[in-house]
């Protein structure tokens, strides 16, 4: 090893706290890169290799009924490579040992084995067998969940008649990697499960005799990327039996949710590594001015001995080469455990066949070189310093600092006022002008982390809170499987345990104005429903109008409607009449494209006189009500779908609240991190260039405390100031995120309430706080009477 | 480039001879530094020539422009007019990058206050100019010469004044360079510690041949000179032959 090298090891290892400090960063921001964009990468893979395991469909298309003798005649659409049939249907599961009934989607499956589209993967047992007509593959969570396994007998409500179904096996499908239930946003695997079954046994059970009502298919890859034209083509193909979906790949729910995390996560990884990177190499840039500083004596004497200035400056930059190296290191080590782990957490949400942490070497080498990179450039641009000073210059003290006034002092009201104290700390946080806006800079990114993160918080518990007490208010939703008449709302009136009951119409239309379209329920609320009521961001209880539409915002935006405007709505079931309807009201939601109406007006819409496809329940909160209620409802043929907002709520929870409270602890790890290591620096290096004047201080009869006071002052001011600018930067932040999180099923609120500002003042008084417990233990070991007698 | 190291003869100078033996000249240098609006003029139109194998000490009070001249001689600063050829080299025209070469190859300074690297060794201080010569000396053969070798790991704190003055001659020897430049060699330390660094100098100029010029403001060291420059004000003021120079130990101050 070069002589010089060891100087600085020696130098590198007495400075330890502040090295540390600054690797830290280093190596956050790099665990960050690492664990992000492997995650990025990993559920990314995990994707396309799945969807070409299962030959995932490019468009899924829902009809009525469809004869399977005309499909072939849809693959003269240039571009539409295969197509397949599938029967599917909304159903019931009755489980012996849950109390109550289940919601299932079937979905059927050719007889034998073959290579279809959207095909499963099998985890347990086996495919269909030739022995039993009613054989049934159940999809792997809900099986896990429930105890399920090959062999076992399980009835569901299929086509109002209960069907026993023998278990062969449970699988997984790509159509199904974050699967969630109509209506939701997180996947509930103990509720909702997908059950596929024989195709010739949904022909039976569903009278689909020759026919299917689900069409799905490949396209060639040239048209894949704008498959509306061939599914308008398609739609147009099979008008007359009925159309009443056509979702391409993109618009997929699971696909779509997929790709939106992947894409949140894309954001995610470029931001916070560059946050962190970018406080280190500034930080890592005022350390080294700062022992170029102190060492420039040392630079002469090189200068003098013959060292060239090249040699010299990489002298120096070698010690910004250590830390990135040790924080570059210790953030692929980290991150390397952190993208296993969130890996892990992810498989809570997808279900793949194969998920797992792939390590990529170009990813590590990557950021490895961003890691140096950064360092490099941060300590090059102090140690550049070193390089103008000519050597004979550099062997003289540096000139004293000028010790001017600073602009506070214009204003002598105010600074007549401050003690002696605050004005050495004020002159000193002014004077020391780039060292102050560092810590500055710092303190405003680590505050805008931390509110960012609770304001997060915030907005997930403020949407569940939103969505599931203020609009959402009925305690059980029951779907019906056919359209039903007033009688339907008499028979649940007289469930037992019921103590209200509103009946509600969903429609499915495709909505129009001018160009813009787009596909949405309708919903019919009865005229005194109070278990929905849809509100504006304030909470204000929007009244459903007595004829027109009450748009939510988000589809209101998107057809560009406004209060007044007039669109056209075409249901895609029954006579698909269209009508020219009224926007009379807006009122906000988060989750869905919502659209209300009252049911008598929503109902003559449709020709109808007065009809129902659900109803909405207020129950006697005794669980023995609920018991009786749950006996009874499981053997009731007709429904679809049923729903408990108590365990929509504990859901959400569970999965949203609890994985979000995981990253949440993470930010403020990290923003500790970043207000920690900026603050430790900035003290320490202030008390290395000031011991004269911390020894003078001591001399003069302070105490260590007193002396300490007046730095944890200066590193209070940068930082008070820092949380505050760093509110606007947090709002910003949050805002944008809402940008990249706003989709079509689900969106953030943007609320900022002042609880977040004083948390994270909390929050970065403690990390000041701590930083200052080392700077302390600095001023109480310091020999002072030595630091008098140092030659300046 | 050769390194000769002729052994100085007490005879009288002859002008020819004398050209031969000159390793570095001055030619009317001057300096002027720009202090804001007010220039000062540290150094006046000075002409020196620095020979093989002699300790040529100056002379002067603080401030009359000693060190200005050491670091001008030595490649650290330029002058502001004048010529500073050493071989047939100008090297107040040099560019940065020859400069460092020159002060790498040619000079090796000890500094007033030692300027030793505190997280180094004795024999590690050394090896910092080692590292950067082509043509070094052994680092314990040095060490060894500056009778350090007992103390050769150990930090410049844990060493006295003399000790460490005597590293940073051994490090501005080890090099192995023509001219050795001494700023006030002697400044910080006592009389006794003094004398022996003193005796250092004189052996390495009559065991190895090296120049040698030391500045001090210590008119008592000019005994043991070849030849004495006196300055004062940026000006020299005399400039004598020492027919006898005095070995260290006699010399009291």
């Amino acid at each position: 090893m070069k002589v010089l090298d060891r100087k600085l090891l020696r130098e590198a290892k007495a400075s330890k706290g502040l090295i540390l400090a600054i690797t830290s960063l280093v190596a956050v921001g790099v665990m960050c890169f690492i664990y992000m964009r492997s995650a990025h990468r990993n559920l990314t893979m995990a994707k396309d290799q799945y969807y070409a395991q299962c030959r995932m469909a490019d468009f899924w298309i829902d009809v009525k009924k469809v004869p399977i003798a005309e499909l072939p005649e849809l693959l003269e659409i240039p571009g539409l490579t295969e197509i397949q049939p599938r029967i599917q249907f909304f159903a019931t599961v009755d489980l012996e040992r849950v109390k109550y009934p289940l919601n299932g989607y079937v979905l059927s499956l050719p007889d034998d084995r073959q290579n279809v589209i959207n095909d499963v993967v099998l985890k347990r047992g086996s495919y269909f067998t030739e022995r039993r007509r009613n054989e049934v593959l159940v999809n792997d969570a809900f099986a896990r969940k429930h105890g399920l396994h090959p062999g076992q007998w399980i009835h569901l409500i299929l086509n109002n008649r209960r069907e026993e179904l023998f278990v062969v096996g449970t699988a997984i499908s790509s159509e199904f990697v974050y699967l969630v239930s109509p209506g939701s946003i997180t996947p509930d695997p103990e509720r909702f499960g997908v059950f596929y079954i024989k195709h010739s046994y949904a022909e039976e059970v569903f009278d689909m005799d020759g026919a299917c009502n689900q069409v799905v298919g490949l396209l060639s890859p040239e048209v894949r990327e704008r498959p509306d034209e061939i599914l308008r083509q398609i739609e147009n193909k099979l008008d007359s039996y009925g159309v009443f979906s056509k979702v391409p790949r993109k618009d997929q729910p699971s696909s779509r949710f997929l790709n939106d995390e992947i894409r949140g996560l894309g954001v995610f990884a470029t931001i916070m590594p560059v946050i962190f990177l970018a406080v280190a190499a500034l930080v890592l840039n005022v350390l080294m001015a700062r022992l170029i500083d102190q060492q420039r004596v040392i630079v002469g004497t090189l200068k003098g001995l013959g060292y060239s200035n090249l040699q010299i400056f990489g002298h120096f930059t070698k010690f910004g080469g250590l830390i990135g190296l040790i924080g570059g290191l210790l953030g692929c080590f980290f991150g390397y455990r952190m993208s296993i782990f969130i890996t892990e957490l992810y498989k809570q949400f997808f279900e793949f066949p194969n998920l797992s942490n792939q390590v990529s070497v170009p990813l590590y080498v990557t950021a490895m070189i961003i890691s140096l990179l950064c360092a490099l450039i941060g300590s090059a641009q102090g140690a550049y310093a070193a390089l103008k000073l000519r050597p004979a210059e550099a062997m003289r003290p540096k000139p004293p600092r000028q010790g001017g006034n600073i602009w506070l002092e214009r204003f002598p009201r105010f600074w007549n006022r401050l003690s002696f104290g605050w004005r050495m700390v004020l002159r000193n946080v002014i004077r020391n002008r780039l060292r102050s806006s560092v810590g500055l800079f710092a303190a405003i990114m680590g505050a805008a982390l931390l509110s960012t993160g609770f304001t997060l918080q915030y907005c997930v518990r403020y949407l569940i809170d939103f969505q599931f007490e203020m609009i959402s208010c009925s305690d059980i939703d029951l779907t019906f499987k056919d359209e039903r008449g007033p009688d339907a709302l008499d028979e649940s009136r007289r469930l037992p345990g019921v103590d209200r009951a509103e009946p509600t119409l969903d429609v499915a239309c495709e909505l129009f104005n001018g160009p813009h379209h787009r596909k949405a329920g309708i919903t019919g609320l009865a005229s005194d429903a109070r278990l929905t009521l849809p509100r504006d961001l304030d909470g204000n209880i929007i009244r459903v109008p007595k004829t027109g539409l009450l748009l939510t915002r988000k589809i209101a935006d998107l057809l560009n409607a406004t209060v007044g405007t007039t669109i056209t709505i075409v249901p895609t079931k029954g006579l698909r009449t269209p009508r020219d309807v009224p926007v009379v009201a807006i009122s906000d939601s988060y989750i869905g494209l919502g659209v209300y109406a009252k049911i008598d007006y929503l109902s003559g819409l449709i020709d109808e006189e007065l009809a129902m496809t659900g109803v909405q329940l207020e129950m006697d909160p005794r669980t023995s009500a609920y018991d009786r209620f749950y006996t009874e409802i499981k053997q009731l043929p007709a429904l679809q779908a049923f729903n408990e907002r108590a365990s929509n709520i504990k859901n959400l929870m569970e999965t949203l609240i609890n994985t979000q409270d995981i990253f949440i602890g993470l930010i403020t790890l990290f923003a500790g991190v970043i207000f920690f290591s900026s603050l430790l620096n900035t003290s320490l290096i202030g008390l290395a260039e000031r011991r004269r004047e911390v020894a003078t201080l001591r001399v003069l009869g302070y105490s260590q405390w007193q002396v300490g006071g007046y730095f944890l002052r200066e590193s209070m001011i940068l930082n008070i100031l820092g949380t505050l600018l760093g509110q606007p930067l947090g709002y910003l932040l949050v805002r944008y995120l809402t940008v990249v999180y706003d989709t079509e099923m689900f969106r953030f609120p943007m609320i900022w309430p002042a609880s977040v500002t004083i948390k994270t003042l909390l929050l970065g008084t403690a990390f000041a706080l701590a930083a200052h417990v080392f700077v302390q233990r600095e001023i109480n070991k310091m020999d002072w009477r030595e630091a008098l007698n140092v030659k300046e | 480039m050769s390194h000769g190291y002729p052994m100085i003869q007490s005879t009288s100078l002859n002008a020819q001879v004398a050209n031969s033996r000159v390793l570095l000249h001055l030619d009317k240098i001057g300096k002027t530094y720009q202090m804001g609006e007010v220039s000062v003029e540290v150094l006046k139109n000075i002409s020196l020539e620095i020979l093989h194998g002699e300790l040529l000490v100056m002379v002067g009070p603080s401030g009359s422009g000693k060190t200005t001249m050491l670091n001008i001689i030595g490649g650290m600063d330029i002058p502001s007019h004048g010529q500073v050829w050493y071989r047939d080299q100008d090297i107040a025209q040099a560019t940065p990058r020859e400069l460092t070469r020159f002060r790498r190859r040619s000079v090796g300074f000890v500094f007033q206050f030692y300027n030793l690297i505190p997280n180094l060794t004795a024999r590690e201080n050394v090896m910092v100019s080692t590292e950067i010569s082509e043509d070094p000396l052994d680092v314990d053969d040095v060490l060894d010469m500056v009778g350090l070798s007992e103390r050769k790991d150990h930090f410049p704190a844990q060493m006295s004044g003399g000790e460490q003055q005597r590293v940073a001659i051994a490090r501005a020897l080890a090099k192995n360079p023509e001219l050795l430049l001494c700023d006030e060699p002697t400044g910080a330390l006592d009389f006794d510690t003094g004398k022996k660094v003193l005796r250092l100098l004189v052996n390495l100029k009559n065991q190895l041949g090296k120049s040698i010029l030391v500045i001090t403001h210590n008119a008592a060291i000019a005994d043991a000179a070849d030849r004495v420059v006196r300055i004062r004000s940026g000006e020299i003021i005399d400039l004598h032959k020492n027919e006898f120079p005095r070995p260290p130990e006699e010399i009291v101050w």
